[in-house]
This record gives structure tokens, C-alpha cells and sequence, in this order.
């Protein structure tokens, strides 16, 4: 048996690890093995809602808004269920769309340019797209530049970058005046110009196949349509195929009438079922089969205690669990929301993906891309309709109140829901299911894979020495991990070397940081 | 001696701190000024000094255990200088960064250098179950624990810095399981940073640990810790100088401002109003503010390219610079009692405790919590209790 181990991966966030089955030069097994564990559930318990927004917001520094957005959101649900609490305020909700709309754009830019870019880049992949090439490109330092500025917005609303801590449950801890509110705006607005306009697309589009660059059209536009066009001629609408199953929890609210931009729901069987609160969290459950947890620490998140640790545990092979939706697996991610939306910009992933709906390594970019101009167009929205003049924080937030309650939040990665007990203002039980859990968690307990251990099924592996589908393909899914890939064949005991694309220096090494 | 031994030897005697030129220590300057002339004077100021003392490239291994990866994430958000600057400027050579670098595999791992210039360690490290944080493979096959590497490359490494409070002192995966769930004991997979555990030694390392060129691990607190504090810190020690550190072995000059001295809301705690909720007009003492306690200068040196900082958001001080931090000072909406200033009084403080004196309202309070003791809500009780001087004994001395 051939046994190749590519671990870390890189340029995804986290600990993470891949284990392939080879034979005749085509993936036939996968296992994603999340390789970090830290205790998040365990260790807020017996702590206040208010402190586990505050502990679930740091568990990752990447992803930093979105833990405590929804934290906030499932211990303001337990206190409403108590009858202890209102809601918060319209500001609140329309910050909060705002700033995790403006979220949306750093994530998907980093992502876009910083941790797939390159896959697709001059210097990395032979495409021709040099602005694309780690800190020597153009188009890879103008995101980079891109990417500070938009953090600062955040910054304005939320104190500092990474790690904000004015977003609290009840609300806001900050009162934005009208003059903080225009700095965020206008450094949107430079961003988006860096963007260029959403209809531009198509002659875009047709730019980057003619090779011609117009600036004028905007840099990041022209960029990022470059990386689709070189991922669509390196095949990536044929790899890394998923069973077209997807969930979203939806997102962006509008206070008024409570709709949300993004719909709540599923897709599968070729349809979308657009679904309630309470049908989504009905339909989820969580296995443990192959983590290294007790068996007994799965079952409902609205009932299972937190997961408890079993780092000896035979057949395990991760420290995720297997989240699962009526028993199924399912894909989350951008590609989801638009699928369950019924959106496709400019009918891209129609031309270039094969079919709207369908799951592949090529559609998880093309949708991010599309999802970037779609909520770039919103964000300023939002921010208009925030009145400084009215409460950003609820008068009636409660000190202490009894009561269950379940945060469902759409963070750029995918879905997200937070679970809590709360007893007498102390959290008595706390469950946390990832986007990144739903795409690439282990198998479950009928032996079924993830998204991820199903979608590289079938994947051709030309060079058992660096298999780049295999890697473009878990790039796709932009998961928060570092990740391994370890591949095995019937045919040898084998040690991979991996050239690196440049050893040693410093311009390559930095590739992926914007 | 292998060639490359040869060139670490050199270099460590390049960059012996003793005979390094004698330039500005940067640090002292990034204490004395404001931001904006800090980060003036000193982006001009580093890429001439490197020039002269960076015979070549320099190797960083930049690991990350128990980490979120914000420290990563803050650090990109570096603006004076960049940290593609930096790593131009420094010359600087990335060997092994998880989630930046290009190559992925044995590639990674065979590009990380075994003797760094400069080991950065992001995260915990968990010793009572290390299979809770691996990165590559052991000999063998298995997995290896972030507890191997950092025991196999620090004592090889010429400077090892702790970044964030999860690197440095255990942070998030060391907070308190509370109610002991599972038998795991009080810190769940046995977190720790390098030297510390909290506010005590040892960490993973040992107490009398010390990196090639004769420091203990440099320890940049922070959940996430600013990034001028990373890429100031490199280009103090790759210029040769040798960083004050405080007990907590913390660049003295970054982690010496107490919060509370330059807080924007400073005004509302001398005159005596306090927010009664989260956004609320006034001090936030009563809404769990750390400032008295925590040590940064980032007040003055602001987020985000001067855009803001906690205390201008309503968001009271968390006290992420602190060992300890998570348990310390939670619940965080909660006012924090019996802990002592961890500063020196000031003479604006000194005279505003003789005003305080004179008979203006909450004064007597005050004045217990400048000198150590305290609350505004049950001063009677907390005053000199047991447990205040059982909590103070691990508060800094004044």
C-alpha cells in the first residue's frame, strides 16, 4: 500500500488532515482528521451568556465576528424564551448585518486571493495570471492593502481588528455617532471601488479571456474573475464534486420585517425547501463515531452534553464531530447560500460550473466571488439605515434568567449554530457546530462521509507526489484549519518531497498572509 | 560542525546584544512617543539599521498550537511597517508558517528551519493531552504534538517569542473548567504557554529556560496581542538590542502603560460617573473594566492604523494582556473587586485621592482600590478580607 502523508497542508486555517486511498491513480477513501482540540463547550459552562459570547467569540481569530454574533444570538433566544428579554434594538440588527456583511468582503478576499489565489497563480501553477503571484503581483498586493482597509471599518464599530468586543448580547456596547458610521462608509466605498462595479462582470469576463486589463473596470474584479477563469481552464468544475446537498441557515435580517437576504433552508433532490428556525434545528444531529469523543457525547445539539474528549478512542480519527441534517450530510458555504437563494450572477456557474446548482471545486469560487459583489452592494444599505439617534443596546438585557436557547447564524463560511442552557443566568450546557465541521468532519456512525471525504472520491491523482486537485478541492471549502493530507495506495509503502514552489524566499513565503 | 551549524554560530555571534551597534532601542522609543511619530521615526529608522546588521537572511519558524489563529490575523493588519515590509526589511525568511506559507506536506516541514533565528509560538501548548494540538509526523508515522516541536526547536532557537496570551500564559484553552466536567480537572487538555502557566512558572519550557542568545522566551501578551508589539519586538532583537522585560517577561515598554492612566473614559471615573449597562455614559469600572489591572499601551497607540480601541467602543477592558486572563476577571460584566492597581500611583491620581479625601462621594472607595483594596459596592466587606490579600499576593508589587 502506497502511503503518501502531506501534512500540513497550509494555507488554510487550523490543524487539519487528509488521508487518501489510491488505486489506479484515483482517490477511493478519504478521512478529514481534525488534528486541535481545545475544550471550547467544556470550558463555558458555568460561565454568563454575556462571557460565552465573549470565550466562543476567540475561538477563532479568523472567523472572529461570527462566534460571538451568534452566541449573542442563542443567549438572546434562551432570554426571550424565559420571557426575560424583548430583542435587541434595530441598530443592533442592522450593525450587526453591516458589519458581518463587511466581514463577508475581508473573508472572501483573503480567501479568494491569499489561500486559493495561488493555486491558480503565474508564479505557483503556470496560468499566465501573474498579478496574481504571491507579493510580487499586482493584483495580490492590491488585495493586501484591500484587506487592512476593510478591517479598519470593522474596527470603527467593533474597537480593534481581529477580536472586536463592543457586540454583546442585548445589543451594542457602542454608540456609533454619524461621523463613525461615514468613516466605515467611506471606507467601503474605497474598497468597493478597488472592486469595480458589479455589472462589469461580463466584459470583464471577456477581458481576461482576451488577456487585456482594463483598471478602469476595477483591479479587484479583474483579479478575481482571473482566478475563476484559470481555475475553469484547469479543470476545476471537474473535480472535487459533492452530492449537491446543501444547507444555509440564511442571514442578514432586515429588522423591520425580520426576511432575511440569504434564506433559511436546504436543497436537495434538485430542490430548495426553504425552512422554519425550529424545522432546521429539528432536522440536525451530531455523531461521534469516529471523533475522538465518548459515543454518548453526539445526539441532538439541543440536548447533547458537551463533547467529552476520548484521545484514545480506536476508530476515531478526528476531534470533529459529524454534524448531519435528517441524516444526511451537507454542504455549507457560499456555493449553499446561493443554491438555496436561487442566485447565479451573470449565470456563471451556469456557463463556467456546469449548472447552478451543482457542487465542485470550480462553483465554491465562482459563487464566493459572486456572493462578493452581491452583499458589497448591501452593506452600504445597511449603514444608511442605521439611525445613530436610537438605542444601540436593549434597555431590559436580563442579569440573570432560566432558559434554552439556539443561535443559527450564516458566517461566510457556512452555517452555524450555538446552543445554551441557561440556569439562573449560569450556562449549565453549550454545544457549537461549525461551517467547517458540516463540510469536512468525519464519517458517521452508517459509515457515510463528509462533504469534503465524498467530494474527492473519484479525483484523478496524476502526481501521487503532489496531488494539487486533491488540494485546490479542500481549498474550495475554505476551511478554518490547518490541514494534512495523507495518502495511501494498494502498491508501496511511499514517502512523498513536495518541491515547494519556491524555497526559501521570503516574497514566496508570504504568498498566502493578505 | 555542519555548514549550517557554522552559519548559526556566526550569527549568534553576529548578533550577540552585547556588542550589537549602538542604535536607538526601539522600544524605548515606541514607549516615549506618541503613535504617529513612533511609527514615523521608526520605519525609516529600522530598514537603516538592518542594513547594517543583517548579514542575511534571517529564519523564523512561526508555530502555532492551541491557536484561533488571530495572532496571525492581527499581525497582518500591521500598517507601520507592513509585515510584507517587515519581511522584506528584516529580510526576514518565513521557513514554516502554517497558514501562510506555499508548500504543504513534508515540503513544509522539511522547509522549517531547525535552528531559527527567531521562533514565534501562536496558541497553547497542551501537555496532559498533546494529541489535542499536532502538526506533521514523527519518525514513525504518528502525529507530532506541537509539545515535541517546540521542545526540539526552542533550545536551538536564538530567540523565542510567545505570541499572545495563549503562547505566553495558557490563555483561552487553560480558562477554568468550572464545573469540572469529565474528571479533566481544572484545565482541560493541560494548556500552557512556554514559560508561564498563568502567573506562574513553569510552562513547557521550564523556568530557567533560555533561548541562544541568553533570554527567556520574550512574552507578547494580548488576545490578540497589537502588532506593532510582534514586529517591533523582532526588530529590536535582530537589531541587537536586548528588550526590558517585566516580570511576566513582557516588553516593558509596550506592557508598562497601565490602561487605566490613559483610558478616553478617564474623565468619567475622576468625576465619578459610572455606565450603569454596556454603551452607557461613563466610566466602566461597574461594567467589569480590567483597565486598573492591565498593562498596554494600545490607548495611545490605538487599532487598526490609529482607528480606534476597546475603551472608545463602550467595551470595557478584558484585561487579554494579563496572565491569567479569562478567569481573572470574569465575568466580565462584572465589576472586578479585590484586586490590587497594579501601577504606580501617579501624581494625578495621588491628588485626585486628596481630593477624593476632601469629601467628594465615592472617594474612601476609590482611594482602597488605587492602594489595593475594594469595591464601590461592598467596601466594608472587601477591605482587608483574606481573600483580597490571597488575590493581591499574585497582583504585581506597586
Amino acid at each position: 500500500m502506497v502511503e503518501v502523508t502531506i501534512d500540513p497542508t497550509t494555507r488554510i486555517e487550523g490543524h487539519h488532515g487528509t488521508e487518501l486511498e489510491i488505486e489506479d491513480g484515483t482517490v477511493t477513501e478519504a478521512k478529514s482528521m481534525m488534528k486541535m482540540f481545545r475544550g471550547a463547550e467544556i470550558i463555558t459552562v458555568g460561565r454568563t451568556p454575556r462571557d460565552a459570547a465573549q470565550l466562543t467569540g476567540t475561538v477563532c481569530g479568523v472567523c472572529f465576528l461570527c462566534h460571538r454574533l451568534c452566541s449573542s444570538k442563542a443567549a438572546e433566544d434562551a432570554a426571550r424564551n424565559a420571557s426575560a428579554f424583548d430583542g435587541p434594538p434595530a441598530n443592533a440588527v442592522l450593525t450587526r448585518d453591516a458589519s458581518e456583511g463587511i466581514f463577508y468582503l475581508w473573508n472572501h478576499a483573503i480567501h479568494l486571493f491569499a489561500l486559493v489565489g495561488p493555486d491558480y497563480s503565474d508564479a505557483v501553477a503556470g496560468t499566465g495570471f501573474d498579478r496574481l503571484d504571491p507579493l510580487e503581483g499586482d493584483g495580490y498586493m492590491g488585495a493586501l492593502e484591500s484587506q487592512r482597509k476593510i478591517m479598519n471599518a470593522l474596527a470603527e464599530f467593533g474597537g480593534r481588528s481581529p477580536h472586536p468586543l463592543s457586540y454583546v448580547p442585548g445589543g451594542l456596547a457602542t454608540r456609533p455617532d454619524a461621523s463613525t458610521i461615514e468613516a466605515v462608509r467611506s471606507r467601503v466605498r474605497e474598497v468597493s471601488n478597488w472592486l469595480g462595479p458589479t455589472e462589469a462582470v461580463p466584459e470583464v469576463l471577456e477581458n481576461v479571456q482576451n488577456g487585456t486589463f482594463d483598471p478602469e473596470l476595477g483591479e479587484g474584479l479583474h483579479d478575481i474573475v482571473s482566478i475563476l477563469v484559470a481555475a475553469a481552464r484547469e479543470g476545476a468544475a471537474d473535480i472535487g464534486q459533492g452530492p449537491n446537498r446543501y444547507y444555509s441557515n440564511g442571514i442578514f435580517e432586515d429588522p423591520e420585517t425580520d426576511e432575511l437576504f440569504f434564506p433559511r433552508g436546504v436543497y436537495r433532490n434538485g430542490s430548495v425547501e426553504l425552512l422554519s428556525k425550529a424545522e432546521v434545528v429539528d432536522g440536525i444531529t451530531e455523531d461521534t463515531e469516529y471523533a475522538w469523543y465518548t459515543d454518548d457525547s453526539g445526539g441532538s445539539p439541543t440536548e447533547a452534553k458537551p463533547p467529552e474528549p476520548e484521545p484514545d478512542k480506536e476508530a476515531a480519527y478526528s476531534w470533529g464531530k459529524a454534524p448531519r441534517f435528517d441524516g444526511e450530510s451537507m454542504e455549507v458555504g457560499p456555493l449553499a447560500r446561493l443554491v438555496i437563494a436561487d442566485m447565479d450572477p451573470f449565470n456563471l456557474r451556469e456557463e463556467l460550473g456546469g449548472g447552478p446548482a451543482e457542487s465542485n471545486t470550480l462553483n465554491r469560487l465562482v459563487a464566493r466571488a459572486q456572493e462578493t459583489l452581491l452583499v458589497r452592494d448591501q452593506v452600504l444599505e445597511w449603514l444608511d439605515a442605521i439611525d445613530p439617534a436610537d438605542p444601540f443596546m436593549s434597555d431590559d438585557w436580563p442579569a440573570a434568567f432560566t432558559g434554552e436557547g439556539v443561535g443559527l447564524f450564516e458566517p461566510s463560511r457556512g452555517a452555524l449554530s450555538h446552543y445554551m442552557d441557561v440556569q439562573d443566568g449560569t450556562i449549565e450546557r453549550y454545544q457549537i457546530i461549525t461551517p467547517t465541521l458540516w463540510n469536512i468532519g468525519p464519517r458517521d456512525g452508517a459509515g457515510d462521509p463528509s462533504i469534503l471525504e465524498e467530494a474527492v472520491v473519484g479525483d484523478d491523482v496524476d502526481d501521487i507526489e503532489n496531488p494539487l486537485g486533491v488540494m485546490r478541492t479542500i481549498r474550495s471549502f475554505d476551511p478554518c484549519l490547518a490541514c494534512g493530507v495523507h495518502v495511501r495506495s494498494p502498491d508501496a509503502e511511499y514517502e512523498t518531497v513536495i518541491e515547494p514552489v519556491k524555497p526559501g524566499s521570503a516574497e514566496c513565503l508570504v504568498e498566502t498572509d493578505g | 560542525m555542519t555548514a549550517a551549524e557554522t552559519r548559526t554560530e556566526q550569527r549568534r555571534t553576529d548578533r550577540d546584544p552585547g556588542r550589537g551597534p549602538t542604535r536607538r532601542n526601539f522600544l524605548q522609543l515606541a514607549a516615549g512617543a506618541t503613535a504617529g511619530t513612533v511609527i514615523t521615526r521608526y520605519a525609516s529608522d529600522i530598514a537603516h539599521a538592518l542594513e547594517r546588521t543583517t548579514a542575511g537572511d534571517m529564519e523564523v519558524v512561526w508555530l502555532q498550537g492551541q491557536s484561533c489563529s488571530g495572532c496571525t490575523i492581527s499581525v497582518l493588519q500591521g500598517q507601520y511597517p507592513t509585515l510584507e515590509e517587515t519581511l522584506r526589511e528584516f529580510r526576514l525568511d518565513v521557513t514554516f508558517h502554517p497558514t501562510i506559507m506555499p508548500e504543504q506536506g513534508d515540503a513544509a516541514i522539511d522547509a522549517m528551519s531547525a535552528a531559527p533565528d527567531v521562533l514565534i509560538v501562536e496558541g497553547s501548548v497542551p501537555t496532559e493531552i498533546p494529541s489535542a494540538a499536532t502538526v506533521g509526523r514523527t519518525a514513525d508515522g504518528g502525529s507530532k504534538s506541537v509539545y515535541d516541536w517546540v521542545q526540539e526547536l526552542a533550545p536551538e532557537s536564538e530567540y523565542v517569542i510567545g505570541l499572545g496570551n495563549c503562547a505566553s500564559f495558557g490563555g483561552w484553552p487553560a480558562a477554568e473548567n468550572k464545573e469540572r466536567l469529565y474528571d479533566l480537572g481544572s484545565n482541560v487538555t493541560g494548556a500552557k504557554g512556554l514559560q508561564f502557566e498563568q502567573q506562574d512558572q513553569p510552562g513547557v519550557l521550564g523556568p530557567d529556560f533560555t533561548s541562544g542568545v541568553g533570554l527567556p522566551v520574550i512574552n507578547l501578551g494580548g488576545c490578540p496581542p497589537h502588532p506593532d508589539y510582534l514586529l517591533l519586538t523582532i526588530a529590536t532583537v535582530l537589531n541587537g538590542h536586548v528588550p526590558e522585560l517585566d516580570e511576566y517577561n513582557r516588553p516593558k515598554p509596550f506592557y508598562e502603560p497601565l490602561v487605566h492612566d490613559n483610558c478616553p473614559l478617564r474623565g468619567y471615573f475622576d468625576r465619578g460617573e459610572f455606565a450603569e449597562k454596556p454603551g452607557g455614559e461613563g466610566c466602566l469600572i461597574k461594567q467589569g473594566c480590567a483597565g486598573p489591572y492591565t498593562h498596554c499601551d494600545d490607548q495611545s497607540r490605538l487599532w487598526n492604523d490609529g482607528t480606534s480601541v476597546c475603551l472608545n467602543v463602550g467595551a470595557p477592558c478584558i484585561g487579554c494582556m494579563e496572565p491569567g486572563f479569562w478567569d481573572r476577571f470574569q465575568p466580565f460584566d462584572a465589576e472586578v473587586e479585590r484586586q490590587s492597581f497594579a501601577g504606580p500611583i501617579t501624581p494625578e491620581q495621588a491628588g485626585w485621592i486628596g481630593l477624593a479625601g476632601a469629601g467628594i462621594g465615592i472617594g474612601a472607595h476609590v482611594a482602597r482600590k488605587l492602594t489595593g483594596y475594594g469595591s464601590f459596592e461592598n467596601d466594608e466587606d472587601s477591605i482587608g478580607s483574606g481573600e483580597s490579600a490571597e488575590t493581591d499576593g499574585k497582583e504585581r508589587s506597586e
